[in-house]
């Protein structure tokens, strides 16, 4: 019976409960939301990482990372490629040379990385030349042509076949100047990466260097994001002089960025519940002062603190019921829609996410793995801020409740 | 015949700080099973005060009150909750009734309470709705209801508990002339032919007219107990 009540009772002032029954669902659908964005943002985030930029996997020599010196390359590369691109989980692979050194024009210099590289290859893993925004890409016939990032075209004022001269050293350790012309300029949605690196193709910068057909990095497209550990270690494993690893080693502040938005979503799902929780304690303690003779007849006839304490936990269980599959809807609809169609985070500042490496367009994701979680906290929270108003019913004393 | 109340000196003191208004000073009551007992007096006497008292809702500041020889007023809160559901039936004068639920449901709510059994509780329903005359309206809500009859399912279900006895509190006091004096008759026809024992208070001459006993309350003392001469007392 008092199931009985507790559900007629929220019928009684249906705005009242309608207040209840939405707040739960907005508050269900906002966390959702606010995790979908995210999941989206670091999905998108993690695939830039690995297809524009990192790759699934890279080999280098075991000591090159340290100083980038020109003379530790990759031993044996022809066999070591050809065993790659025999491997069953590898899909693209890429090879490059790479040198730290200074780029210079009639105005001024900056500090970049020059990257060697077969241009054919490197669109497959990297996608360098979907990227390019001005100018044609490296063109048969002309030689010493160089890509350079957008940001660094418009800090430098260089354009398509501006000329300007790299300095950098050869294996040797003699210091080298070589004239290029700007062949294109690129932007990917990492404005730091566009300002450092320069591409260069590698038949052209490997007699340069002193190097042969020597290679300093191989970058590797898998065919599943999932197989990346298990194929990292595995190569590892095979090649112990190189050193094999993972997108999330090569770009740790991705990792980082991951774990740091897991906690701001938190805290805004914190932020959210607290709202949750102020409107239910304020409507529910409103229902009780409404129903104070009620209450206090039941309490009369016999009624006892725990069964009072458990209507009041009813009711409140009850519209967090129905409410939590209406918020579980409209999360899902708008995640869906926005999933399709891409959701245009412009208007928070372009500059500001790409400098971030994030991508405007974003494709929020129903974080499926999350949903028993926020579920559960969400009731939760409903059903802990049902405890003040009903203990606020407990102390009600019939004969005054009565007396009104 | 059974004693059922049994209130020694008691007193209920308000405000107690300042000016002590002794809403109940120094009362005597004693009720056996059976009574049919009016509670008159001016507004302000003590009727709702004294009625309290003994019904459980509330303590005494001086004295003690026993129902069937046992003290209620040593009681815990939690446990004279219980004693007022097994043993004390109410009729307020007002929003006696919870109003999401049926008439039906209102009388059955007590009894699920108390934990009896289904079949128990509808054979209880039947009869008692019978007896107040409403047996077409067990499923009408409060609201779809008078008065008068919603007075009447109240007193059902008081008497759905089987109480020692009743306490009504000016139970006639919202009724047309012709709507407590149906309330009056029910009352009195269970009176009689179950033995159930009412107190109720009024202060409506034609409703003192069917008392059996008469108490009259004046600032809280009381200041007459008359018993008029009856056939009922005898059997
Ligand atoms: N909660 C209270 N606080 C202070 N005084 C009260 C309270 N309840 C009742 N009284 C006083 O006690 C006296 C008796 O009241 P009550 O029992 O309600 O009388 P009746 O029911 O006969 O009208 C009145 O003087 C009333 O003002
Ligand atoms: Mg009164």
């Amino acid at each position: 019976m008092i199931f009985r009540i507790a559900w007629r009772n929220i019928w009684r002032n249906k705005i009242r409960s309608l207040v209840i029954l939405l707040s739960v669902a907005i508050g269900l659908f906002a966390g959702i939301a606010v995790l979908a964005l995210y999941k989206g943002m670091m999905n998108s985030r993690v695939r830039t990482v690995i297809y524009s930029e990192t790759g699934h996997i890279q080999l280098h020599h075991k000591t090159f990372k340290n100083d980038y010196e020109a003379r530790f390359v990759i031993s044996n590369p022809e066999k070591l490629l050809q065993e790659l691109r025999k491997n069953e989980s590898v899909k693209q692979v890429a090879t490059r040379t790479i040198t730290q050194g200074m780029l210079a024009t009639t105005t001024g210099s900056a500090g970049v990385q020059i990257n060697g590289i077969d241009p054919a290859m490197e669109n497959k893993v990297s996608g360098l030349l979907q990227k390019i925004r001005v100018g044609s890409g490296f063109e048969p016939g002309k030689k010493n042509q160089v890509l350079i990032g957008k940001k660094l075209a418009d800090k430098m004022k260089l354009k398509p076949s501006s000329k300007l001269v790299l300095t950098f050293t050869d294996a040797d350790g003699n210091i080298i100047s070589a004239a290029f012309r700007v062949a294109a300029i690129y932007q990917s949605e990492n404005t730091p990466m566009d300002e450092r690196n320069v591409y260069v193709q590698q038949t052209e910068l490997n007699p340069i260097l002193n190097l042969g057909n020597g290679i300093h990095e191989i970058a590797l497209i898998l065919k599943q994001d999932t197989a990346t550990h298990t194929v990292a270690k595995q190569l590892q494993q095979k090649y112990p002089d190189l050193l094999v690893e993972p997108w999330q080693n090569l770009s740790p502040e991705t990792e980082l960025m991951i774990d740091t938005v897991d906690i701001t979503s938190y805290i805004i799902i914190g932020i959210i519940l607290f709202a949750l929780a102020f409107g239910i304690v304020n409507t529910m303690l409103m229902a009780i002062l409404e129903r104070t003779q009620e209450i206090g007849v039941m309490m009369a006839l016999g009624m006892n603190r725990i069964r009072l304490f458990l209507l009041v936990f009813l009711e409140t269980i009850f519209l967090t019921l129905i409410g939590t599959p209406i918020g579980l809807g409209i999360a899902w609809i708008v995640t869906s829609y926005y999933h399709r169609n891409g959701l245009n985070l412009e208007s928070m500042g372009k500059e500001m996410m790409s400098n971030f490496g994030f991508s405007t367009l974003v494709y929020p994701e129903f974080p499926t793995e999350k949903l028993l979680g926020i579920m559960g906290i969400v009731l939760f929270t409903a059903l802990a801020s049902c405890i003040y108003p009903a203990l606020k019913a407990l102390r009600l004393r019939p004969i005054e409740a009565l007396r009104k | 015949m059974s004693t059922v109340i049994d209130a020694h000196n008691i007193s209920k003191i308000y405000n107690k700080e300042n000016i002590p208004v002794y809403a109940i000073n120094n009362v005597h009551l004693h009720i056996n099973q059976g009574e049919f007992t009016a509670l008159v007096g001016p507004s302000g006497s003590g009727k709702t005060t004294l009625l309290n008292l003994i019904g459980g809702l509330d303590k005494p500041d001086e004295g003690k009150i026993e129902i069937n020889g046992i003290d209620i007023t040593a009681m815990s809160p939690n446990k004279l909750i219980d004693f007022r559901l097994r043993n004390i039936g109410f009729v307020f004068q007002s929003f006696n009734l919870i109003p999401v639920l049926t008439a039906r449901e209102n009388v059955e709510f007590i009894m699920q309470l108390q934990g009896i059994n289904k079949t128990e509780r509808e054979a209880r329903i039947q009869t008692l709705f019978r007896q107040i005359g409403l047996e077409d309206k067990m499923d009408s809500r409060p609201s779809q209801l008078s008065g008068g009859q919603q007075q009447r399912v109240a007193v059902a279900r008081a008497l759905a508990s089987k109480p020692q006895f009743v306490l009504a509190d000016e139970p006639t006091a919202n009724l047309d002339t012709a709507s407590a004096s149906n309330l009056l008759d029910i009352m009195a026809l269970l009176n009689k032919e179950e033995n159930i024992t009412f107190i109720f208070s009024t202060h409506d001459a034609r409703v003192i007219e069917r008392a059996r006993r008469v108490i009259t309350l004046v600032d809280g003392r009381i200041t007459s107990d008359t018993a008029k001469v009856d056939t009922h007392v005898q059997h």
